[in-house]
């Protein structure tokens, strides 16, 4: 016979709860309550950042689902969910096991990897990404993410006033400007020893095979000389 | 009394282990420190509600170094509430836990902000209200030892800083039991008893000595703050109010101690 649906509730709610009596153990951080503090500040820059976001974005297909990530670097998870019931629309983030449409498990140098586009599927295969549940709504939180359009002078001179924000961010684009051309030297010097001095380095190998050569020779050398001698000392006899 | 002497005996009373559930006596109980009659505990709480409830969030950060907000948003996280769910917020104040979950649990779900004092139900309601939040939140003046509510409603129930003044808490428990959905979870949160001597020392010099000033200067009311440390000190201590939830009939019971003990969230399920 099929358990009922309220069986099957009740049963699901015991395996939650067994879970969750493990997430009420005595870990230090939860007594600090540093998930909460690391929640409610990334709630606030995210919210903020939607604030001043120019561009128009699209929360439809994501209202009210929760992406969790679980990141190697942290002892806990991070779950985020679009709320839609009031405007404008936020982005509430927790830190709970139970609560995802979609779970991503990875840590920040994949996250990285992910943004220098490296394909999805490649890093799935290599154990470095691990995804379950609705995977169309990471995509759509990523779009979100990289949707975000903020005029940060506009925001900047708020604060600042016109004139020390042109000149802030003169002097920073500079800064970046140089950074970049410096990155850019630094990348064409490397491939340029990768793709053409590599080949003609010796290598450690060949270093050896040449010393043992020239061991080679010198004993070589040294056997004929004293062989030479050796006749010199025999012709000198005769005479 | 004077105040020195409402202190000397705070200190006196301040060791005293938190296991006391209710006054000896059926008909008594306690109000603070003192010993009073069952029908007045609810008029003298009213009273120090009705006196604190326009400065009380003002208080709370001030009191707590705002770290209410990290207690609460723990409770939220243990909730495990979902998108759909039905929510009843008891003695839900100003409506700090309210407004979150009236987010989580999005259109389809329903909040139900519940309070026996009319004027911390009016500070919540405006406060929310003013944040927008009007959709899936309804207000309910309730006694929780009596909730106007069916068997079986919600999925979940919170009560937050709120059991310690209920009069009758084991009736308050059963009554939460079953108007929670089998499946669905309680969770208290509530001042509790330090884990380290030092910081109950600690505790308990800032509770009776700066927190009714602290009232006095900013509520203009420190008898209310008296009575909050002397009602932290008469509520049931962990383990009590653990073994109070199990005879209540909720199952797999747990609390986590959180900054120290000095509050605690105990967590039961109704299977």
């Amino acid at each position: 016979m099929k358990p009922s649906n309220n069986q099957a509730d009740t049963q699901l709610s015991k395996q939650l709860s067994n879970q969750l009596s493990t997430q009420f153990g005595t870990k230090l951080s939860d007594s600090l309550l540093l998930p909460q503090v690391a929640t409610a500040t990334l709630e606030l820059i995210i919210n903020k950042a939607l604030s001043l976001n120019n561009k128009s974005l699209s929360f439809a297909t994501v209202a009210q689902k929760t992406l969790m990530l679980e990141l190697a670097e942290l002892s806990f998870p991070l779950c985020f969910t679009v709320d839609n019931t009031s405007s404008p629309v936020v982005i509430i983030v927790r830190s709970t096991i139970e609560c995802s449409d979609c779970s991503i498990k990875t840590s920040v140098s994949t996250l990285k990897k992910l943004k220098a586009n490296q394909s999805l599927t490649q890093l799935i295969k290599q154990d470095e990404l691990d995804v379950s549940g609705d995977i169309k709504i990471a995509q759509q939180f990523a779009n979100i993410a990289q949707s975000l359009e903020i005029d940060w002078q506009t925001e900047l001179a708020k604060h600042l006033g016109d004139v020390p924000t042109h000149k802030l961010l003169q002097f920073g684009n500079k800064i970046t400007k140089s950074l970049l051309a410096t990155g850019k030297q630094l990348e064409a010097d490397i491939s340029e020893y990768l793709v053409h001095e590599k080949r003609l380095v010796v290598t450690s190998s060949q270093i050896n095979a040449f010393n043992q050569q020239t061991k080679d020779a010198a004993s070589k050398v040294d056997s004929l000389s004293a062989r030479i001698d050796k006749l010199v000392a025999n012709i000198a006899g005769k005479q | 009394m004077s105040p020195t002497d409402q202190n000397s005996q705070a200190s006196d009373l301040s060791t005293t282990p938190h296991t006391s559930v209710d006054a000896d006596n059926e008909s008594t109980t306690h109000f603070g420190y003192k010993t009073i009659e069952k029908d007045d505990k609810i008029s003298m709480v009213a009273g120090v509600f009705h006196s604190v409830a326009k400065q009380y969030d003002v208080m709370n950060d001030l009191m707590s170094f705002g770290i209410h907000r990290l207690w609460k948003r723990f409770t939220i996280d243990a909730s495990g509430v979902r998108p759909g769910n039905k929510v009843l917020d008891l003695a839900g104040g100003t409506g700090d836990l309210t407004a979150k979950f009236s987010k989580l649990v999005g259109r389809e779900g329903k909040v139900i902000l519940a309070d026996i004092n009319s004027s911390m139900l009016n500070v919540g309601r405006d406060k929310l209200r003013d944040k927008g939040l009007v959709q899936n939140i309804e207000y309910v003046q309730a006694n929780a030892e009596y909730l106007p509510f069916e068997e079986n409603t919600f999925d979940i129930v919170t009560i937050a800083f709120g059991l310690r003044n209920v009069t009758d808490k084991d009736k308050a428990l059963r009554s939460i039991y079953s108007v929670l959905k089998p499946g669905g979870r309680l969770l208290v949160l509530e001042f509790s008893k330090p884990e380290h001597e030092l910081l109950n020392k600690a505790y308990d010099f800032y509770s009776f000595n700066i927190l009714p000033k602290m009232g006095e200067l900013v509520a203009k009311d420190g008898e209310s703050y008296q009575y909050l440390a002397e009602s932290i000190r008469m509520h049931p201590d962990q383990e009590t109010l653990k073994d109070m939830m199990e005879k209540a009939g909720f199952e797999q019971t747990s609390f986590k101690n959180l900054t120290g003990g000095v509050v605690a969230l105990h967590k039961g399920y109704k299977f």
